[in-house]
């Protein structure tokens, strides 16, 4: 019965391949350019999206978010400069390679990441939709303060290299988000007198400063962002999309498991692309039997935040659909659309219209199966982006991302802010600070404590309520296990070893 | 402390850089606490938990560091921050002009001052090579900006010669 209603629903979907179309190609832009999110495009048309078919608005909608996720991962690649928080992770390993010639072969490793993730997780939203939902309803707010810890714990992880410097940068990122005007009496708090951070740290320019400005600062001490080695490497022609497609394909297991957890993180409101992506990464790298690759261009590191973000954007519509609660920004826009046409969101929603219930999960499907045909030949094209004399590169990055950091607002502010947070991201990249831990903890920052405040106020004050459910105590015991975990592993490895080395 | 393989010591390991972000963290965590001390309860809590956990790493990097100095393995020398050394002055004169784009922007407009700071910048990192191809290029993207930023998606960018007259033909 339902596979019948699958097999017409994707026909009728099909059909709208001349929305899906130009919706994709706007994506991928205004994913690529930091500052453009899905959602403020869809805000800006909504306009267009509100007078059309209601079926018509949710494809091009649904269509723009899988796109724009992934083209935020393009410039990440190519250029250091993740187009939203949620590539923040895919950098870590897709520079590398694109610095060591294997640009287009790491674009290629990412579309295939993402769209088979992205087919993937919308497929298990189609037919799990009902049980995936329950997740959402066990996480409360002490929950959520360990998801948050997870995400925090991670930084150290990330900066393996000095697990120290890797949780001052996390910590001193907390801090950072943690300006602005307090939840509970609006009290101004670390604003240093600025009227534009009462609402806290806008995050476009902590992001643009942190990677792209300081980026621009750093490439210019070359001819080119790519190295010697990398130079000497390039190769043209088809061969390194193939070759990337091959080698994402080969790690089909990496992309089922590490699409999957984006899924389930998707489903929890608030927590969003950027914590799958580095739990993603962070859990890859702990099941990894070569760990120290990461970091170094490794394709497990770069098809892992890939495959989790894209797996976010079907997550975030569960809750959206099942219970009426959007899961995102992009989400809370759609919801906006659908009240206005009058469809009533909840269980009865796949019962009296499953058109929309089901169809929008399956416009996603659509979406990414349209997307890898269009996609994967740009690889070849847009890597020649990495040949660019660093001469031209470095001020157009600076001139534009300056420029995204302004569209968000309209605050002349926040391309002082996103400058001044070029001068930290600079500072931390030269002496080892990791800007992404920086990164991850002004996103954090506010999302922990507004579940703080709230555990504190339900248990009156008491500390120990983050320890007193169940779901919330195994969720710490795999924190220190996730944490302790690669030391442990890592010490054993020493001891085993020691012998060998000693004969 | 052991000698490098010719039996001379090694070099001792610059940290003084790595001190710059834990400072601004330190000196940012205090000035944070001094604007919540009067505050109640609930505008305090999270902050002073996570400023403290910041505050303890810090010591414990600063105690690293202190033994390392007093050992003679390492100094307060900036290290990699500084290098390499031909690209610091243009380093500097690069965010000179990109701080000199953020205050001549309200005069004006975006266009002129995307089209000046491109071209300045790339003039600098070129060191004056094809001014013409830099001219026409910066020209160029600053025009792309335009047509993407104020015309496609009407961002309220500051004005200028260059909008009015664009606007008046357009």
């Amino acid at each position: 019965m339902e596979l019948d209603l699958f097999a017409s629903l994707f026909a009728h979907t099909l059909g709208f391949w001349w929305v899906i179309l130009p919706a994709i190609v706007l994506g991928l832009v205004v994913g690529a350019i930091p500052g453009f999110s899905a959602a403020n495009t869809i805000i800006i048309l909504l306009p267009l999206t509100l007078a059309v078919d209601v079926e018509i608005g949710l494809v091009f909608m649904v269509a723009l978010y899988c796109s724009s996720r992934m083209g935020a991962g393009i410039p990440a690649i190519l250029v250091n400069i993740p187009g939203t928080a949620g590539a923040a992770a895919t950098p870590l390993d897709g520079y590398p390679m694109t610095k060591a010639g294997r640009g287009q072969q790491a674009l290629a490793m990412s579309f295939v990441a993402s769209t088979a993730g992205g087919l993937l997780t919308t497929l298990v939203a189609l037919f799990a939709m009902p049980y995936l939902v329950r997740v959402a309803y066990h996480l409360h707010s002490v929950e959520m303060i360990v998801v948050m810890l997870f995400g925090i714990s991670l930084i150290a992880s990330i900066a393996a290299r000095d697990t120290l410097k890797g949780l001052i940068a996390g910590m001193f990122g907390l801090m950072i988000g943690s300006i602005g005007a307090d939840h509970v009496y609006a009290t101004p708090r670390g604003t240093m007198g600025f009227l534009e951070l009462y609402d806290g740290v806008p995050l476009i320019p902590a992001l643009v400063g942190l990677f792209a400005i300081s980026e621009a600062f750093l490439v210019i001490e070359g001819e080119s962002i790519l190295s010697a080695r990398g130079r000497a490497m390039i190769t043209s022609g088809w061969g390194p999309t193939f070759e990337g497609t091959r080698i994402a394909l080969s790690r089909w297991w990496h992309i089922v498991w590490t699409s999957l957890i984006g899924l389930v993180i998707g489903i929890v409101p608030g927590a969003g692309a950027s914590i799958a992506s580095f739990v993603a990464y962070q859990q890859s790298r702990f099941f990894s039997k070569t760990p120290e690759a990461y970091g170094t261009g490794h394709p497990e590191g770069l098809i892992a935040p890939e495959s989790a973000n894209n797996g976010v954007t079907a997550g975030t519509l569960i809750p959206l659909l099942t219970l009426g609660i959007p899961g995102g920004a992009t989400a809370a826009i759609m919801l906006v659309v659908m009240q206005y046409h009058g469809v009533v969101l909840g269980p009865r929603l796949f019962a009296m219209q499953p058109e929309i219930g089901y169809g929008v999960i399956m416009a996603m499907f659509v979406t990414y199966l349209i997307m890898i045909l269009t996609i994967l030949p740009l690889s070849r094209y847009m890597s020649r982006v990495t040949m660019v004399s660093t001469t031209y590169m470095a001020p157009s990055i600076i001139a534009f991302t300056l420029i995204g950091s302004f569209v968000p607002r309209e605050y002349l502010f926040d391309m002082y802010l996103g400058l001044a947070f070029g001068v930290i991201g600079y500072v931390a990249r030269k002496t080892g600070y990791h800007v992404a831990a920086i990164l991850i903890g002004v996103i954090l920052g506010p999302l922990l404590e507004q579940y703080f405040l709230r555990a504190l106020r339900i248990a009156e004050g008491d500390f120990m309520v983050i320890f007193s459910s169940t779901i919330g105590n195994v969720l710490w015991v795999l924190l220190v296990i996730s944490v302790a975990g690669p030391y442990l592993f890592d010490h054993l490895r020493r001891r085993r070893d020691a012998p060998a080395a000693a004969e | 402390m052991a000698d490098g393989p010719s039996g001379r010591k090694p070099e001792p390991t610059p940290v003084g850089g790595d001190l710059i972000i834990p400072v601004a963290a330190v000196v940012f965590t205090l000035y944070y606490f001094s604007t919540i001390i009067d505050s109640p309860f609930e505008a305090q809590a999270a902050a002073f938990f996570i400023g403290s956990i910041l505050i303890a790493l810090i010591l414990v990097l600063l105690i690293k560091v202190g033994r390392e100095l007093l050992t003679g393995r390492a100094s307060l020398g900036l290290g990699e921050l500084g290098e390499p050394r031909r690209v610091v002055p243009k380093r500097l004169a690069l965010f000179a002009l990109a701080v000199a784009y953020l205050v001549v922007l309200p005069w004006l407009g975006f266009t002129l001052t995307t089209f000046l700071f491109l071209g300045g910048a790339m003039l600098l990192l070129g060191e004056g090579r094809r001014p013409g191809f830099v001219l026409g290029l910066a020209g160029a993207l600053a025009l792309i900006g335009w047509l993407a930023f104020i015309v496609a998606f009407e961002t309220r960018f500051p004005e200028g010669p260059v909008e009015w007259l664009l606007s008046g033909l357009v």
